[in-house]
């Protein structure tokens, strides 16, 4: 561990999501309000009435994993190797490079591979368990993403898997950032991945937290919100310690400057402890970024669209930041893609710099009165600057704001 | 940077409730496998497990209600108080909010999903509660423990499978040495389940009668439950408080051998390079580590993999390191099995005594170490390393230190 903080730098990106496979086509749909809602198409589901989902359901592995063998990989496992095979390609570091260095992985995801968990599951008590496979053995561990993608891309270095519920995503790209930091690490590939599951969906419904009207009220921050539109995607970016990267000409896209997590001990039990955790997290954040709160340009908010979730993270960003900071809320139009979410925050933010354009929050035609925000807007604006706020927060207890500077 | 120490254990396994009674009886060789209660396994070709029993949750939960609790997460709750309660911190006295708990698992709360499948299999899926939600996924282990205990400060999960505990306190000990944190809960938990039964069942991987590692007829490992957490304190303030120091962590080692995902590599590629990699870090000379806490499963091929890993690093010297396999008495603890061998480390650096490898009568000659068959021994442990290896490919070395002041 060397004693001087070292500057950790993103060098490439990659998404895999219901609104596309590119940073910049993703942001442009942001940008024009649209998403792509739907009834499940994935699994046959029981238990709850027609739920709508932001499904991937054109999602087609073959085209980033070519011929390889995808029978052993589940789909965690292949929207992660998907997401990260993007990253690789646009950060330019090639197989042997990557073995060369000791490149290692980073995954953030909350239900893991709980649809393939409770297959196996299901043959074992409805034939016995003499009929369960072992190849799907394998990917009933809740690091088996992290492991499958770490064995395509030869990634050698650490490999973890980091999970602190919904904020699992940015946590990840937090604890990656440290290792870098603190001389542990040199180079990996970071993010998080979501997939659909009838088990997370059930969780949600019985939870009361999805939204019975889908679209219409899975709104962020809006006055008639009723719940979320739960998602699925895989972001990863590649970070590296930037004198490396330098000299290895690599193309810096951003600089990860600040970070910061909380843990609130009511777990989302009291509004007011929930938002002064979240607040904590982003005024942290931002003095690990050596910031102040005028020098952000935008919020990449949390906000899904959760009635009690939206008003603690709303009030946070007022009490942290002011009522004028610029603020969007993509799960709008991506859902809640849980452990995915605030990777992919990141790639939209980042291209939202690059573009001088931010998505605006579809379908905030009213914004909620007890969340006084000016920044929000249901249209895409321009904006100018270079520094940009990612939340990640849970009402179950973990909050994660991590800030990223265009170089 | 801070020196970090180990001041608190507590165990919760299949031989033992609490440190010390853990300690003792591992000491002592007890077997913890009894045929497995928690399901029917008349379908199966096996039948033991590590089970804990006598395991009362309202011993040590009081803040939460037990029964919103999953069973791992309740293990990792009451390791923590019980870590505590050795540790003789004064809870009163510290800063909560850079109090904070780092945990590893291998399957989290496999019981919830379990419960989801029967439900669903039933047809009773409306009747299901929120379970699958509120207790399943692995982040509310160390939620839940730091909900109990009041908490603030980082809280997060390490699912690295059966090297979780290790990577948790790796992770831990990176907080506490950069000054992130003043406290750190880490370890792991894993409770029993019919899902990682049928597993291992089907990969032929569990042995009929007795786990015996290293031995020529060993048949393999015997899946088990329980948990360790250990308190971890900067070293000045451990001092200043007049705690009493068990070991220091002296460094760690992590790597991805990208081979495969239930097998380890043929060259032992990542086992190699993790155990360099935290000797480099710990600063300590292969022939200066006093003992090994192997991962020793009694499968054929890890006992295998690792002896010849183990010689590839401390070449000569590895004939001269006594290794043991704590999983010949507690069976395989899955995500809590490197955070309890983490804690045998640490005891025995403290007590200058290392535990046995039970049920080695017949040695394999391909296995031909000093594996500390059968009785405890009196040996001074300068420098001990705790080696876990796990699904994905992933390996992990720890190195704990003699603590000299």
């Amino acid at each position: 561990m060397s004693s001087v903080p070292r500057s950790v730098v993103i060098t490439g990106v990659g998404v895999v999501s219901s609104l596309g496979d590119s940073p910049a086509g993703v942001h442009d749909a942001l940008a024009l309000g649209r998403y792509g809602f739907g009834p499940v198409s994935l699994f046959e589901v029981s238990g709850i009435d027609s739920p709508v989902v932001a499904e991937m359901s054109r999602f087609d592995p073959k085209v980033y994993m070519g011929t390889g063998n995808l029978r052993p990989l589940d789909r965690i496992c292949q929207l992660t190797i998907s997401a990260a095979h993007l990253a690789l390609v646009a950060s330019g570091w090639t197989q042997e490079m990557r073995v060369e260095h000791g490149v290692g992985l980073v995954l953030g995801t909350m239900f893991s591979g709980a649809g393939t968990i409770g297959r196996f599951d299901h043959i074992g008590i409805s034939k016995g368990p003499r009929f369960v496979k072992p190849l799907d053995f394998a990917n009933t561990v809740i690091n088996a993403a992290t492991g499958q993608a770490s064995i395509w891309h030869h990634l050698r270095g650490i490999n973890s898997t980091v999970a602190t519920g919904s904020s699992s995503g940015l946590s990840a790209i937090a604890y990656a950032t440290d290792l870098i930091r603190n001389g542990v690490a040199s180079a990996l590939v970071v993010g998080g991945a979501e997939e659909l599951s009838l088990e997370s969906l059930f969780g949600f419904h019985r939870a009361g937290l999805l939204s019975s009207s889908g679209a219409e009220g899975a709104v962020p921050f809006g006055a008639a919100r009723d719940g979320l539109v739960l998602g699925e995607g895989a972001g990863l970016l590649v970070l590296e310690e930037r004198e490396a990267a330098a000299s290895r000409g690599a193309n810096i896209l951003a600089e990860v400057t600040g970070h910061a997590s909380s843990f609130d001990v009511a777990r989302g039990g009291c509004a007011e402890r929930a938002t002064a955790s979240m607040s904590q997290a982003i005024d942290q954040a931002l003095e690990d970024a050596g910031l102040t709160p005028n020098e952000l340009d935008f919020v990449s908010a949390s906000a899904n669209g959760g009635r009690l979730a939206d008003r603690c993270e709303g009030e946070a960003i007022l009490q942290s930041l002011g009522e004028s900071v610029p603020v969007t809320a993509i799960k709008s139009m991506l859902g809640e893609t849980l452990g995915a979410g605030g990777p992919i925050q990141v790639i939209a933010a980042l291209e939202s710099l690059r573009t001088g354009l931010l998505p605006g929050i579809r379908g905030l035609t009213r914004v909620d009165e007890e969340i006084p925000l000016k920044g929000v807007s249901d249209r895409a604006c321009e904006i100018e600057g270079c520094r940009a706020l990612i939340n990640s927060f849970g009402l179950d207890g973990n909050a994660c704001a991590v800030v990223v500077e265009r170089t | 940077m801070n020196r970090v120490v180990v001041t608190g254990l507590g165990v919760v396994s299949s031989i033992g409730i609490g440190a010390s009674a853990f300690w003792e009886h591992l000491l002592q060789g007890r077997s913890g496998f009894s045929p497995v209660e928690s399901f029917d396994t008349s379908k199966y070709h096996v039948h033991l497990g590590g089970e804990v029993k006598g395991f009362s949750p309202e011993d040590y939960v009081s803040e939460l209600d037990p029964a919103s609790v999953g069973r791992s997460s309740l293990f990792a709750i009451a390791a923590s108080r019980l870590a505590l309660e050795d540790s003789e911190l004064d809870l009163s006295s510290l800063d909560l909010s850079r109090a904070g708990v780092s945990a590893g698992t291998t399957s989290g709360e496999p019981n919830e999903i379990e419960r989801f499948d029967d439900s669903r299999l039933a047809g009773e899926l409306e009747s299901a509660g929120p379970g699958i939600l509120t207790r399943y996924p692995c982040h509310h282990i160390p939620a839940y423990v730091a909900a109990e205990l009041g908490f603030g400060g980082r809280n997060i999960m390490l699912p690295a499978a059966c090297a979780a505990g290790t990577y948790a306190i790796s992770h831990a000990y990176d907080l506490l040495r950069s000054g992130k944190a003043d406290l750190m809960l880490a370890g792991g938990a894993d409770s029993f389940s019919r899902i990682t039964y049928s597993g291992f069942a089907q990969l032929k991987a569990i042995a009929p009668e007795r786990c015996q590692p290293f031995d020529l007829n060993r048949q393999g490992m015997i899946p088990a439950e329980g948990s360790a957490m250990l308190v971890l304190e900067p070293k000045d303030r451990a001092v200043a408080r007049g705690a009493r120091i068990y070991a220091e962590i002296a460094g760690y080692g992590l790597a991805s051998d990208a081979y495969h995902m239930t097998g380890g590599h043929p060259e032992e590629e990542g086992s190699v390079r993790a155990m360099t990699h935290a000797l480099r870090e710990s600063g300590v000379a292969a022939d200066e580590v006093s003992y090994i806490s192997a991962h020793g499963t009694g499968t054929p091929t890890n006992d295998l993999h690792e002896t010849r890993a183990v010689k590839m690093v401390f070449g000569e010297a590895a004939y001269r390191v006594p290794i043991s396999s704590v999983k010949s008495m507690i069976g395989h603890t899955m995500g809590a099995a490197s955070a309890i061998e983490s804690a045998v480390c640490a005891l025995a650096a403290y007590h200058d005594r290392i535990p046995p490898t039970m049920n080695l009568t017949d040695p394999d000659p391909e296995c031909d170490l000093d594996y500390v068959p059968n009785e405890a021994r009196d040996l001074r442990v300068d420098v001990a390393m705790n080696n876990a290896y796990a699904f994905g490919g992933v390996n992990a070395s720890l190195v704990l230190r003699k603590f000299r002041g």
